[in-house]
């Protein structure tokens, strides 16, 4: 026994064992479960399967619940949607009556002018035609997301789907069995509910059988893959083979009348009768062409509901029950509705001759229309075959006389026939211009009315207007959080310092994809030390890459544009990567080993992109080397300024003067213990040792540099101190100084490239693109005026005489220079730079870099 | 989900775990002109064209395969 | 249920020509990457593999790698279903794989109900907790 109650609208309603909501809801004689989109028509229980959209509800804050095949429990909060200002007393209905007024797509024509009042327009329309709010304060987080691997993915536990599983099962498959109800759960109590039984308990007893209920398929996908959702999971099935066994809706026809409350197909008013024991309606009028109708029939007799006429075809009549007028080969014509929009009476024409019928219910059972969506997004030759009633194929069209077509979206045939007139003419083209199909059920009731309404108007003319509007996914409507589920952009680097920059009370920050220290305290101070003492900084997300192998000498010559092939072992050299197209790709630091083996240092954020463009010319040369991508296996400490040295020689019996290390040059030293491959860097422009050291030593090595540096009071630095210090140099950041296009010429790094060798990649694009002057260059400004914080100046425009030539991609106040600086590309008219050149209020000069110790003296020795 | 890229060392896996090289072509042309047709220019016909692929989360090996982009059918 | 323990093996990278690394491929703790590529997990005897190795191609790169990567082990009986909440992939009875897991290139090795995955030591703490966030109720 289920007791207790759910509260509707302000009345509580009582929940009967299996009730759904719609069912209790209509016991307690609620007739109008929702109003149409546009018109605000009544509309009432119709589908039964969770399709159309009548039954559409707010259930505990969440709208577009379908109270059809939503369980009842008790103390559910359910609400109707549009209404105003009840569901059940709509004022805004009279957009009914106005139809003449808003023709098909009307939407489209009006709304425009006058601008200012769209924003108003748009609040009251969107009010007008809302489904629902938003729930608030969800936990979008609740959704899991899971992949499974099968052999064989049965969509659909009826009848065709558990034989279909239990076969795949006894051949050996492994298979998924899934449905978006738990099994038999729609079906009155019968021979064919004992025969789900029987057959679910033997699918229960096959450990090869996964039974996933509660989970509706969105789409099918290349692999073949099956895309379910539940209300809590995602679940990706990879599949050997799809079988689809998803049954077949029942017709839907569109004549006057079709949208009125009280007009339902076959299941939805056998269910009400037979499994939650209320009558439809008090006279009711069934027509059935179809066995499934005649069943729907006989529940309902035998529930006791007073059947007045049975229109059946006339092979059918002898299965009509007796208390039933039989009427053979009857054609329905409409249905006409009363008070409340309720149908009233039912209009047919028997033997020539038109007949009123009057009654409140209105029953249809007059075909199957085959639920293929899955099937027909699935490419041709993908393992997916139809079983059962999905593989009827599309037998009889339903009739469009009049009525509505579309349900969801509020299109009637009048309307598809205005479209059409207007020139609208394939069902493809009238989907976009009337959104018939475009609604929450996804063209499962109205896909075929409306392509079975464009085939009849251009029969005979082009048979192309016929087919139906492509099947895309998702077939059901999906939450936003199960897509979401496990999706998770953002990934993370480290480097083994991670923890001590926190201890330190860093300020961490986001740089290309790591987790990177900013500052520590005051960045000045930071920056202070670099310069007049030493600083330290946490370097461990450069790229690091060794290049090995009797072919890496050739790899790196052809790969990189400057002379690297005569690099000496002990020495480094600054290099570009460019595209084939002569563009910068990265920079980086590449160091000949005594073996033969290269060291190659990229930007942090570079690193996998170096590591992928060396194995394609690796692959493309067809070369013999040798790739090790070490950026995770070492970390890097850089220590800068002008007592490095002594910091360094304090903690390292090993050589590190000038004439052992000199600029340009790497070594394998240890320091603290720690084995560390020393370069002698100039990023900052200070005397500076660049330690590469395995990551586990990082630590150590940190700390003991730490507490050496306190006798000098050496400094931790971090990304903010070094944006000035490197500014001060004029390094570009490949990336943020650079454009896409930029080439070694326009960054003036020519020094970098060297037009001598016979080749390497982009050398014919530069020789081309040397031809023609440089159109753009990266200077350095110096700036008068401003803000006091030149800071503030990047990403402004450069102007010179009126129009904007260029942009500040840097900028910062030099406390060694005692002005602000910055970087910016400039377009050159015939290879000259303007003058005069301005950015905001401040104006610009340009001047050489490095702005900073030019000559680079505190760099060398 | 919708496209899977057939890695020669690790078997059909899902295109997320690749990075697309482009049309495979060759390293040099002839002349100036050529050379700015190999690189700016690709024949991208609609229908089959040969093509890179890395395997970037994977084996991080470069090959190349034959596809029509019209119905992502390889090989 | 299943447990999650992360731990630093040993690794050592095999980059050699494709005979030199067939052979190495049937050594205990290998994984085969690419014809050009193994990877070894567990201790290697790593001079003497180095000399086998260079035996058969001189030009090969034999270098312990262990600083690269960490591990991160998800054992129990529900371990594949913690794995199948990271990654397509999908696991064989016992060996090894790589590719994308929770969008990380990850070397999975698979033995029965343990899941151990080789994860670039850069990226460990990353994946350890989106293991933690995807498999929360799974994970004791």
């Amino acid at each position: 026994m289920r007791p207790g109650s759910l509260r509707f609208e302000g009345r509580e309603i009582p929940i009967q064992d299996g009730d759904t909501v719609a069912s209790a809801m209509f016991r307690a004689g609620v007739r109008t479960f929702s109003r149409s989109l546009k018109s605000r028509r009544r509309r009432g229980l119709y589908c039964g399967t969770g399709e159309c959209p009548n039954c559409m509800v707010t259930v505990d804050g969440v709208p577009g619940v379908r109270s059809c095949v939503t369980d009842a429990a008790a103390g559910m909060r359910v609400e109707r949607g549009r209404g105003w200002p009840s569901a059940e007393h709509d004022l805004l209905h009279v957009t009914d009556l106005m139809h003449p007024l808003m023709p098909v797509g009307f939407y489209m024509k009006t709304f425009v002018r006058p601008r200012f009042a769209w924003p108003l327009a748009e609040r009251v329309i969107r009010r007008a035609t809302g489904s629902g709010r938003l729930p608030e304060g969800r936990d979008p987080s609740r959704f899991t997301a899971r992949h499974v691997h099968v052999d064989a993915a049965v969509v659909g536990a009826g009848g065709a789907g558990l034989a279909a599983a239990l076969e795949a099962a006894r051949a050996g498959d492994r298979v998924l069995l899934c449905d978006a109800f738990p099994i038999g759960s729609r079906m009155p109590p019968g021979p064919a509910l004992d025969g789900i039984r029987a057959l679910e308990a033997e699918v229960q007893a096959e450990r090869a059988i996964e039974i996933v209920d509660r989970h509706a398929a969105l789409g099918v996908y290349d692999g073949p893959t099956l895309a379910l959702a539940s209300d809590d999971e995602l679940v990706q099935v990879h599949a050997g083979r799809v079988v689809l066994a998803t049954g077949a809706t029942e017709t839907h026809e569109a004549f006057p009348g079709n949208d009125l409350p009280g007009v339902w197909l076959g299941r939805a008013a056998s269910q009400m009768a037979g499994l939650h024991g209320v009558h439809p309606g008090r006279r009711v009028v069934v027509v059935a062409s179809t066995e499934e109708g005649l069943d729907h029939l006989r529940t309902l007799v035998g529930a006791g509901v007073d059947v007045v006429a049975a229109v059946v075809p006339s092979a059918f009549l002898d299965d009509v029950p007796p208390t039933a007028e039989a009427i053979a080969d009857g054609e329905l014509i409409s249905a006409s509705g009363g008070g409340r929009g309720r149908v009233r009476s039912v209009t047919l024409r028997e033997r020539g001759e038109q007949r009123r019928i009057p009654c409140d219910a209105l029953v249809l059972s007059t075909g199957l229309a085959p639920r293929d969506e899955l099937a027909r997004m699935a490419s041709p030759d993908e393992p997916v075959e139809l079983v059962g009633d999905a593989a009827l194929g599309d037998g009889v069209a339903p009739g469009v006389s009049g009525g509505y077509v579309c349900l969801c979206e509020d299109v009637s045939a009048h309307d598809l026939e205005q479209a059409w007139s207007e020139g609208f003419r394939s069902a493809e083209i009238l989907k976009r211009y009337t959104t018939a199909t475009m609604g929450p059920c996804r063209g499962a009731m109205c896909g075929r009315a409306l392509a079975a309404f464009a085939a009849r108007r251009s029969e005979g003319r082009d048979r192309a207007a016929a087919p139906r509007t492509a099947a895309r996914p998702p077939v059901r409507p999906v939450a936003l959080e199960a897509l979401a589920a496990s999706v998770h952009e953002v990934i993370e680097k480290r480097t083994s310092l991670h923890d001590t920059h926190l201890a330190a009370g860093a300020r961490l920050g986001w740089s290309s994809g790591w987790k990177r220290p900013f500052a520590y305290g005051d960045w000045r101070e930071e920056y202070a030390a670099v310069r007049e003492r030493a600083g330290l900084m946490d370097v461990g997300t450069l790229g690091k890459i060794l290049i090995a192998g009797r072919d890496a000498a050739t790899l790196v010559d052809r790969v990189f544009p400057g002379r690297v092939a005569d690099l000496a072992p002990g020495r480094s050299r600054y290099v570009l990567a460019l595209y084939e197209a002569g563009y910068v790709a990265d920079d980086g630091i590449l160091g000949a080993l005594g073996d033969g083996t290269f060291f190659l240092t990229s930007t942090s954020g570079g690193a996998e992109r170096m590591d992928a463009r060396l194995r394609e010319w690796t692959f493309r040369l067809g070369l013999h080397v040798h790739l090790l991508d070490r950026t995770s296996e070492l970390g890097a400490i850089v220590v800068a300024g002008p007592d490095a040295r002594d910091l360094l020689g304090s903690l390292s019996d090993d050589a590190i003067d000038a004439a052992a290390l000199p600029h340009g040059g790497l070594r394998e030293i240890t320091v603290a213990g720690v084995p560390c491959t020393a370069l002698r860097t100039g990023f900052v422009g200070e005397l500076a040792f660049e330690l590469h050291h395995p990551r586990s030593g990082g630590p150590r090595l940190w700390a003991e540099l730490i507490r050496a540096g306190e006798r000098v009071d050496a400094r931790p630095f971090g990304m903010d101190a070094l944006e000035l210090l490197r500014l001060e140099k004029g390094h570009p950041y490949i990336g943020q100084d650079t454009l896409p296009d930029d080439t070694p010429a326009k960054l003036g790094l020519d020094r970098a490239v060297d037009m001598g060798k016979s080749w390497f990649v982009g050398r014919a694009a530069l020789e081309r693109l040397a031809r023609g002057p440089v159109g753009r260059r990266l200077v350095g400004l110096s700036f008068e005026g401003g803000p006091a914080d030149a800071a503030e100046l990047r990403g402004m425009p450069v102007g010179a005489g009126g129009e904007i030539v260029g942009r500040v991609t840097s900028a910062g106040r030099s406390p060694a220079l005692v002005r602000s600086i910055g970087l910016a590309w400039v377009r050159t008219r015939d290879g000259e730079l303007p003058a005069a050149l301005t950015a905001g209020d401040a104006t610009a000069s340009v001047v050489p870099t490095p702005f900073y110790d030019p000559e680079g003296a505190r760099l060398r020795g | 989900m919708t496209l899977r890229i057939p890695c020669p060392n690790c078997g059909e896996r899902p295109h997320t775990e690749f990075a697309f090289g482009g049309e495979a072509r060759l390293h040099e042309a002839p002349d100036d002109e050529a050379d700015f047709a190999r690189v700016f220019l690709p024949d991208n016909d609609p229908g089959s064209a040969r093509e890179r692929w890395f395997h970037a989360l994977g084996c991080r090996t470069w090959f190349e395969l034959t596809r029509d982009a019209t119905t992502n059918r390889i090989g | 249920m299943a447990e999650l323990s992360t731990s630093a093996p040993t690794v050592t990278a095999v980059l050699a020509s494709p005979d030199a690394c067939e052979r190495v491929s049937a050594l205990p703790g290998a994984c085969p990457i690419s014809p050009g590529e193994v990877t070894i997990v567990g201790d290697a005897s790593i001079t003497a593999l180095r000399q086998a190795v260079q035996r058969i191609d001189p030009d090969a790169v034999v270098r312990d790698v262990s600083d690269g990567w960490a591990m991160h082990t998800i054992s129990g009986e529900r371990a594949r279903d913690a794995f199948a909440r990271l990654s397509e992939l999908e696991l064989p009875a016992s060996g090894s794989v790589q590719g994308a897991v929770a969008r990380i290139g990850v070397r999975v090795l698979v033995e029965g109900d343990r899941v151990d995955l080789l994860v670039p030591s850069m990226l460990a703490a990353h994946l350890r907790e989106r293991i933690q966030d995807e498999c929360r109720e799974l994970l004791s």
